[in-house]
């Protein structure tokens, strides 16, 4: 089991928790709130909210950690013949650059690769992680 | 010795002119009165013959020149119904890209004349047109002179270049041999010229270490071409590293998947990951120092990276490293000898047992 | 309950089995760090080309201009670099992942004249000993450092060998690889003769150099990060026969060679290739073994980066061929970007082996202790 910055004292799992307020994590923004072995990333895309696991399956870093940003495309008519798509919608572990989708918890390349994500609404003022 | 139901195809046989003089007489002025190498060289040298013995014709001939004579021994002797031909060259690595271009062409045209047009073996052989890398626009117009030449299965290339194969300036190559059909084989040029070291350290003390580590070179070329996407412009691309070393594929292509995630930001124009670039466009000859030899694993190894498919037997017949099935791991299957002693070259040049199996 | 142990900075008297000795970490000198310590004139030479000067970086990692090839979680907050604060890095890789000893390699680069590199080498084995490797900051013992040397100026980089050689904490000399010509060549005897004399192990990390010393392939410059850095192990297997075929362990019958960081799987079938050579040339060669042998008892290579198939099974096949546990060290590339944990590397290492990869064979080849004084609330990864 891993012994990195654990949560000391995380709130009870299986049920929903109310993580945040709207505006708290404003659009591009994120919040790690400790729920779980080691906490959970509550993250807004363009008004959209997603939670992950802090913890990359890879060699289990702290993903939350990591740069959210977008996702490399071709594009012939930029300089570079690259361009970045879907600006904010990835996360990328700090530790090996392993970039998954904030929305589905995964990648196109491997899809077996994926995150743990958790279910996230929005009640009034309020953002609801189930976890 | 278990022999394949289809034709029995040796993928690399080295061909030369009979001599300096006999190149020249292929060549058009000004080039028959310019300087190059012979292919034969003292720079690294073997310590020891560099052909097998009795390989020179009696008018002292260079061995692999006398298509009569390869066609026995290639054919009778060691049993194989089709060959696929190498000329060798010392000038695509010349400085003067002109002088290589005309060199190349005289060797294809000596190829077909003496050995697909002509001789007791003609049926029994199949070609490489050679083109120049460093001469694009001279290379599209040789290709486009033989690619529907009924025995030329592919086209050749050197090994050793100024930049590596991914980039953007052979893309032309890359097209014409999709467009005609034809894979990319790629071949160490003989003699000397304006190349990089053999090695990232400089030049190597010894023969052997230059030998076992020169084949080993196709990792950069192609390591580069997946990064670069070569692959996934080119669907159709098939490229053969004719000087084997297939092994060091497999641990290569782990570290390029491995790496591949985090690197995929950079090169979107290579969005699978690099192992699947490999089906259907890698090959390689298998040559007298590949394999595990006679470890028990053979055949396990063999299947890994799906070398299976990808390897076509050579015997680089006559050089001192002529290799023969017997060279093989005796641990390898029926069904992996099957494939690799001529079912997987079958289906990569199109060769039928009809073909093979009929006489000039 | 570690920040107290860090306070106390002491160690209590119980003992505790070393289970991960790290072979590749990479401490780094705070801004100004090291310069005390470059002779001059070197000192102001570099000082003079610093002012002004910008990163220099090309063949860039992923996402280079926010995380600086590193793990970007290993920046201590003081505004210097990554694996700069011994303090910082023993908590997050003894304490946290868990390696009982770590292996120092400084890469403070080299420099445009054989001079200047090893006045380099000099200025960074005497900032090891003061900064990592003395008693305020090796409090807990687990910090080992290397003995760097100019691999260009053999004769200096002996009596560098000389002048370290015993010092309590230095387990290993560090040379470079990118220099030509290759390790073979017989100008480079003093330091194989000093590091046999003393029994210390020679050990290569990659860094690059500048023009055909970047290395450079024998088809001209790779065009990524990703396939320089996977190409980058033709560099070592080059290194590797060229010691084998130019004679070096006929030479030398004690030497020990490690190789950091270039990957390792290719091992396998370059022994294949070596022995097949080898046998098709015959004694032209003079060597005494077959190729492979000289690599099973000559050389060491790092478990980081740990490559794998998609079929682990694969991965197991292969190290079992290689007969891996005469050949790897664990390590751990902290605090690189490309840092693989200890406990995980652990898992994918076979159980029977696996101790001797972790912590044996380092202990052995680097003559470690096998216990070090205890930490409380440290990771054990297994």
């Amino acid at each position: 089991m891993r012994e990195r910055e654990t949560v000391r004292a995380p709130l009870a799992r299986g049920r929903e928790h109310v993580v945040a307020t709207v505006d708290e994590i404003p659009p591009g923004q994120s919040k790690v709130v400790p729920i779980g072995r080691y906490g959970v990333g509550v993250y807004n895309v363009n008004g959209r909210f997603y939670a992950i696991a802090n913890y990359c399956p890879h060699e289990g870093g702290p993903l939350c950690r990591g740069r959210t940003h977008g996702q490399t495309v071709v594009d012939p008519e930029r300089p570079g013949g690259a361009a970045e798509a879907r600006e904010g919608e990835f996360i990328y572990c700090p530790w090996h650059q392993w970039g998954f989708e904030l929305a589905t918890g995964t990648t196109a390349v491997k899809p077996e690769w994926s995150i743990r994500t958790y279910p996230v609404r929005v009640d009034g003022d309020n953002v609801i992680v189930t976890a | 010795m278990t022999t394949p139901s289809g034709p029995l195809v040796d993928a690399s046989v080295q061909i030369f002119f009979r001599s300096d003089a006999d190149l020249r007489t292929y060549l058009r002025e000004p080039f028959r009165s310019r300087g190059y190498p012979h292919v034969d060289v003292a720079w690294f040298a073997p310590p020891g013959p560099r052909y097998l013995p009795g390989t020179s014709g009696a008018d002292g001939a260079h061995p692999g020149s006398d298509p009569a004579a390869v066609g026995r021994a290639v054919v009778e002797e060691r049993g194989f119904d089709v060959a696929v031909l190498h000329p060798m060259t010392a000038a695509s690595i010349l400085p003067d890209w002109h002088l290589a271009t005309a060199i190349l062409a005289a060797t294809n045209e000596m190829l077909v004349e003496r050995w697909l047009d002509d001789g007791p073996y003609a049926a029994h052989f199949r070609g490489t047109i050679r083109v120049n890398p460093r001469d694009i626009d001279g290379a599209l117009r040789e290709i486009e002179r033989w690619k529907d030449h009924p025995r030329v299965v592919q086209i050749g290339l050197p090994m050793q270049t100024e930049v590596p194969y991914g980039r953007p300036q052979f893309k032309p190559l890359w097209r014409a041999a999709s467009e005609a059909g034809l894979p990319v084989a790629v071949h160490i040029e003989m003699g000397v010229g304006i190349t990089h070291p053999p090695t990232p350290s400089g030049i190597t003390r010894t023969y052997s270490h230059l030998f076992a580590y020169q084949p080993m070179t196709f990792v950069w070329h192609l390591l580069n071409m997946i990064a670069e996407g070569v692959f996934h412009e080119f669907p159709d691309l098939k490229v053969v590293w004719t000087d084997g070393a297939a092994d060091m594929l497999t641990p290569f292509i782990w570290r390029m998947d491995t790496f591949g995630r985090p690197h995929l930001e950079q090169t979107p124009w290579a969005p699978d990951i690099p192992s699947s670039y490999l089906p259907g466009h890698v090959w390689f000859v298998n040559a007298l120092i590949d394999g595990p030899g006679d470890a028990p694993f053979a055949d396990e190894w063999l299947r890994m990276t799906g070398k299976e498919d990808m390897l076509l037997f050579g015997s680089s017949y006559p050089a001192w490293h002529t290799a023969g099935p017997d060279d093989l791991p005796a641990a390898w299957t029926a069904e992996q000898r099957a494939k690799v002693l001529g079912g997987n070259a079958a289906e990569l040049y199109g060769i039928t047992a009809a073909a093979g199996a009929a006489t000039a | 309950m570690t920040i107290e142990i860090q306070e106390q900075r002491r160690t209590g008297a119980e003992q505790v089995r070393v289970r991960v000795v790290d072979s590749d970490v990479h401490p780094t000198p705070r801004r100004g760090e090291l310069a005390p310590y470059i002779p001059e004139p070197y000192r102001t030479l570099i000082a003079q080309r610093n002012q002004m000067a910008g990163n220099s970086v090309y063949y860039d990692a992923p996402d280079y201009n926010h995380a600086y090839a590193m793990r970007t979680d290993s920046f201590p907050d003081d505004g210097n670099f990554a694996g700069s604060d011994p303090a910082l890095t023993f908590r997050q890789l003894i304490l946290e992942a868990g390696s009982d000893i770590a292996i120092l390699g400084p890469l403070n680069g080299g420099g445009q004249t054989d001079e200047e590199t090893h006045a380099l080498c000099v200025a960074t084995n005497l900032w090891q000993d003061h900064h990592w490797l003395d008693g305020e900051n090796n409090w807990h013992q687990r910090y080992r450092g290397s003995i760097c040397v100019a691999i260009e100026t053999p004769d200096e980089a002996a009596r560098e060998i000389e002048r370290w050689a015993g010092h309590p904490y230095m387990s290993q000399i560090l040379i470079n690889a990118e220099p030509r010509p290759s390790w073979g060549h017989p100008r480079y005897d003093p330091i194989w003769a000093a590091a046999t004399r003393h029994d210390i192990p020679v050990a290569c990390h990659l860094g690059r150099g500048q023009h055909n010393e970047l290395p450079m392939s024998p088809v001209g410059f790779m065009t990524y990060n990703h396939d320089l850095m996977v190409t980058y192990s033709m560099l070592a297997a080059n290194q590797v026969m060229s010691l084998v075929f130019d004679g070096v362990f006929d030479r030398f019958p004690t030497l020990r060679i490690v190789l950091i960081e270039h990957a390792f799987n290719w091992i396998l079938p370059l022994m294949w290739r070596m022995d097949a050579v080898y046998a098709a040339r015959g004694p032209e060669n003079g060597l005494r073994r077959k190729p492979s042998e000289y690599v099973k008892d000559h050389i060491w290579f790092t478990t980081q980066p740990l490559d794998y198939p998609e079929n682990k099974l694969e991965l197991t096949n292969a190290l079992e061929w290689m007969e891996a546990d005469k050949l790897l060290l664990f390590s751990s590339d902290y605090p690189h970007w490309t840092f693989d944990d200890p406990q995980w590397v652990a898992k994918h290492m076979p159980e029977r082996w696996r101790e001797k990869i972790m912590f044996e064979n380092a202990i052995e080849l680097f003559h470690l202790p096998a216990t070090v004084p205890a930490l409380a609330g440290q990771k054990r990864p297994f």
